[in-house]
């Protein structure tokens, strides 16, 4: 029996009244209104986010992860039969520059004698040019398969344009 | 003369037309490397002969029998090459390649094709090579009735690399 009479009916009343309360006031409440009036950058900005994260405890936390779990639920195999290893070296230097790294100095000779090659092929590509009065820039590279075709000069000006 | 040396390497030129000069120095090989293969043949041929038969032999007294066989090995050598690989030895070693003239490899067909065609380039005191020099697409007789281009194959950003980490390691370049 409560010390002070009618006082647990008082507290029930209480509680109901309160629970009618809130209920009314959540009712009344656009929180979608609400949100938008927070700042979020501020609130985010008082927050200490060192001490946040000197408080995580790393080392648990990666014992925690199964490694070798992970590992065995990844199929390598799928993943290497899905790399095409034909198309990677066609694409990139890859495979010439590993074919030529392991070659010493017959690649080294055949390096100098290419260079001088073209250098020579330049240099008579050069004076024809200028017999011709052509404009090396308008001749095309080379077969438009293989290198992007040399843009006329209307395309140029509309591009400096 | 403007040449290019190690210390400054050229970039970027593969599936660029190659030049008359890396094609020339290119055939030049392929001579010498043709008829020092041809030479060898000739010369096994020649022992074997004269090991079966007991008697010396030399193509030298068979001068029409020498020549079919030199222009059928001549033949092999380019068409075999080309439509294998793009490139004869000569080329391997210039950095260059035929393709076709919308830059996909060859087949047999150009390959045989322009090895027929190539004598032709050199009628009239070789005028068919000066399309090289002069036209936008530097093809020669032979390449226009092939349907062929020559491009460069070499890879001198590797080759820049390689120059470049020889600095960088302080060894000789």
């Amino acid at each position: 029996m409560s010390p002070v009479p009618g006082s647990a009916r008082m507290e029930h009343l209480a509680q109901a009244v309160a629970e009618r309360v809130v209920s009314i006031v959540m009712d009344a409440i656009d929180i979608d209104a609400l949100l938008e009036r927070i700042d979020v950058d501020a609130l985010v900005s008082r927050v200490d986010v060192d001490s946040v994260v000197s408080r995580v405890d790393v080392d648990k936390l990666i014992d925690r992860v199964d490694v070798e779990k992970i590992i065995e639920r990844v199929d390598v195999e799928k993943i290497i039969e899905r790399v095409d290893i034909d198309a990677l070296m066609e694409k990139t230097e890859l495979g010439s520059i590993i074919a030529r790294s392991t070659t010493g100095v017959a690649s080294e000779v055949l390096d100098v004698i290419r260079a001088q090659g073209v250098g020579l092929d330049d240099f008579f590509a050069r004076w024809v040019n200028r017999l011709l009065r052509r404009r090396p820039d308008e001749l095309p590279l080379g077969p438009p398969g293989l290198v992007a075709p040399v843009p006329a000069p209307a395309e140029l000006n509309a591009g400096a344009a | 003369m403007a040449t290019t040396s190690m210390a400054k390497p050229v970039e970027g030129r593969q599936g660029h037309y190659a030049g008359a000069v890396s094609r020339l120095v290119a055939f030049a090989a392929d001579v010498g490397a043709s008829w020092g293969l041809f030479s060898l043949g000739a010369a096994a041929l020649a022992f074997t002969i004269q090991l079966v038969t007991g008697s010396a032999f030399s193509l030298r007294s068979h001068q029409i029998a020498s020549l079919v066989a030199a222009a059928i090995w001549e033949f092999i050598y380019f068409a075999y090459q080309w439509a294998l690989s793009g490139k004869t030895i000569g080329m391997a070693v210039l950095g260059i390649r035929v393709v076709k003239t919308d830059g996909t490899p060859i087949g047999a067909r150009q390959a045989i094709l322009r090895t027929l065609a190539f004598p032709l380039s050199f009628l009239l005191l070789g005028l068919g090579f000066l399309g090289i020099l002069t036209t936008r697409d530097r093809h020669a007789w032979h390449d226009r009735l092939a349907g062929t281009a020559v491009v460069y194959s070499w890879d001198a950003r590797a080759a820049r690399l390689r120059w470049l980490a020889k600095q960088d390691t302080g060894a000789p370049a």
